[in-house]
C-alpha cells in the first residue's frame, strides 16, 4: 500500500479545489478536519484537510499528484511495487 | 428472523415501521451514549469518514486474519449500538414519511468528504426526529442547513433519489433510535463500501431479495448499473441478467428500472438459505 503524504500548508482550501478527490479514478482520498466538530462553529476552509482514505485501492497512477496546482500531494510505494 | 425486528418492532411488521423507534425518549439516551465515547469517536474528523483506518487495511493486505477480525469485531459492535443502517425499498421508504417528524432534508456528509460536493449539490439525506432541530447549534454537522419537508414533498424527493439510482436506508443514531433515511451510492458512501469492499457490516440488507424472472427478462441489462452491491452482472450466452442473491441487498432499485416488469422482489424470510443472510 502507499504512504500519501499531504503537506496541509500548501493546501489551504481542499473543499473548493477537490481536483484531487475527483480525478482519482479509485476514489482514494477524502477529506477530513484537523479541529473536529464544534458547538456553533462551521469548520474553516483551512481547516479541511486531504488525506488517504482507500489505500488498498490506490494503483500508483500518480494523477492526484500531478492534478495539485500547489504540488501539495507525494505518494510513494515501497519495494517499488503495488500491495 | 432480522434480530432487530425482534428485539425492536414492537408488534410492527418491521422495527422501522415502530413509531416508538423514532421517539425522543430514545435520542436522549443516545446522547448520552455518543458522549462517552469521546470526540475522538466523531468520524468527521478522519478522512472521507471513514469507519475503520489504515491498520485494517495493512492487516487486511499482509493476510493477518487475526488482527482483520479482531477490529472487524470490535468495529461491529460498536456501530450495533451507535449507528448503522438496514437498507430498504422504495415502498418501504415512503411509508416511513408518513412516521417520522420532523422531516429535514440535509447534505451528505459522506460525499462532501469524498467528492468535496458543494452543499447545492448535496441534499440527498434525509434526518428525520428531534435532532433537525439542532442544526443551528452544530452548523458544520448541518453544512448547508436544513430544509424542512412534508411527508409529500419528502416522496417526491425520495422519488428523485430512486430515479437517479440512490439506494434507500435507514441508519440508528444510538440504537434502536432512527435518526437517518439515507440515499446512497457506491464508492462514496461510508457504508457502502465498508460492507462491500471490507465485509464490516455496518449496514444490514433488507428485508427483500430481488428475482429475475427469466421468461420477462429481455436482456436490456438496463438494471445493471443499478447495483450499487455487486450483486448483479449480465449472462451474455443466455442474453439475461443475473442476481447474486446471497450478495442482493434488497434495495429495489433494479426492479423499478425494469420495464418488463422481470424483476420482483421476494421476501428474505421465504427462502430457507438467504433468511439469515443480512
Amino acid at each position: 500500500m502507499p504512504t500519501i503524504a499531504v503537506d496541509d500548508e500548501k493546501c489551504p482550501d481542499p473543499l473548493s479545489c477537490r481536483k484531487c478527490l475527483l480525478i482519482c479514478p479509485t476514489h482514494v482520498l477524502g477529506l477530513g478536519t484537523d479541529v473536529g466538530v464544534r458547538k456553533y462553529c462551521e469548520t474553516a476552509p483551512d481547516h479541511f484537510v486531504v488525506r488517504g482514505v482507500r489505500f488498498d485501492m490506490c494503483t500508483g497512477c500518480m494523477d492526484c499528484v500531478e492534478v495539485c496546482p500547489r504540488n501539495a500531494i507525494q505518494v510513494s510505494f515501497n519495494e517499488g511495487g503495488a500491495r | 428472523m432480522c434480530e432487530w425486528c425482534e428485539k425492536y418492532g414492537g408488534g410492527y411488521e418491521r422495527w422501522y415501521f415502530n413509531p416508538a423507534n423514532y421517539a425522543r425518549r430514545l435520542y436522549k439516551i443516545r446522547k448520552e451514549e455518543a458522549e462517552s465515547l469521546g470526540a475522538e469517536a466523531n468520524p468527521q474528523e478522519a478522512g472521507g469518514m471513514a469507519v475503520v483506518g489504515r491498520e485494517f487495511l495493512e492487516a487486511k493486505d499482509r493476510g493477518d486474519v487475526a488482527t482483520v477480525e479482531r477490529i472487524k469485531q470490535e468495529v461491529e459492535a460498536a456501530s450495533l449500538v451507535t449507528h448503522f443502517g438496514q437498507v430498504l425499498t422504495h415502498e418501504e421508504a415512503l411509508r416511513i414519511v408518513d412516521i417520522m417528524y420532523p422531516i429535514g432534508l440535509m447534505t451528505c456528509a459522506c460525499r462532501r468528504s469524498m467528492q468535496g460536493l458543494p452543499d447545492e449539490e448535496n441534499f440527498t439525506c434525509m434526518g428525520m426526529g428531534v435532532g433537525m432541530y439542532k442544526w443551528e447549534r452544530w452548523p458544520d454537522t448541518y453544512r448547508g442547513g436544513v430544509h424542512y419537508l412534508t411527508p409529500d414533498e419528502a416522496k417526491e424527493v425520495l422519488a428523485k433519489m430512486n430515479k437517479r439510482g440512490l439506494v434507500h436506508s435507514v441508519f440508528t443514531f444510538g440504537t434502536p433510535y432512527l435518526g437517518g433515511l439515507c440515499n446512497c451510492d457506491y464508492p462514496d458512501c461510508a457504508a457502502i463500501r465498508t460492507v462491500v469492499d471490507l465485509g464490516i457490516k455496518v449496514l444490514w440488507k433488507g428485508h427483500y431479495v430481488a428475482r429475475i424472472d427469466p421468461e420477462l427478462c429481455n436482456g436490456c441489462a438496463s438494471c445493471v448499473h443499478r447495483c450499487q452491491f455487486r450483486a448483479l452482472s449480465f449472462i451474455p450466452s443466455r442474453d439475461k441478467a443475473y442476481v447474486d442473491q446471497f450478495q442482493c441487498f434488497g434495495c429495489g432499485l433494479c426492479a423499478t428500472e425494469c420495464d418488463g416488469g422481470a424483476i420482483t422482489m421476494v421476501e428474505r424470510a421465504s427462502l430457507p438459505a438467504l433468511a439469515n443472510v443480512w
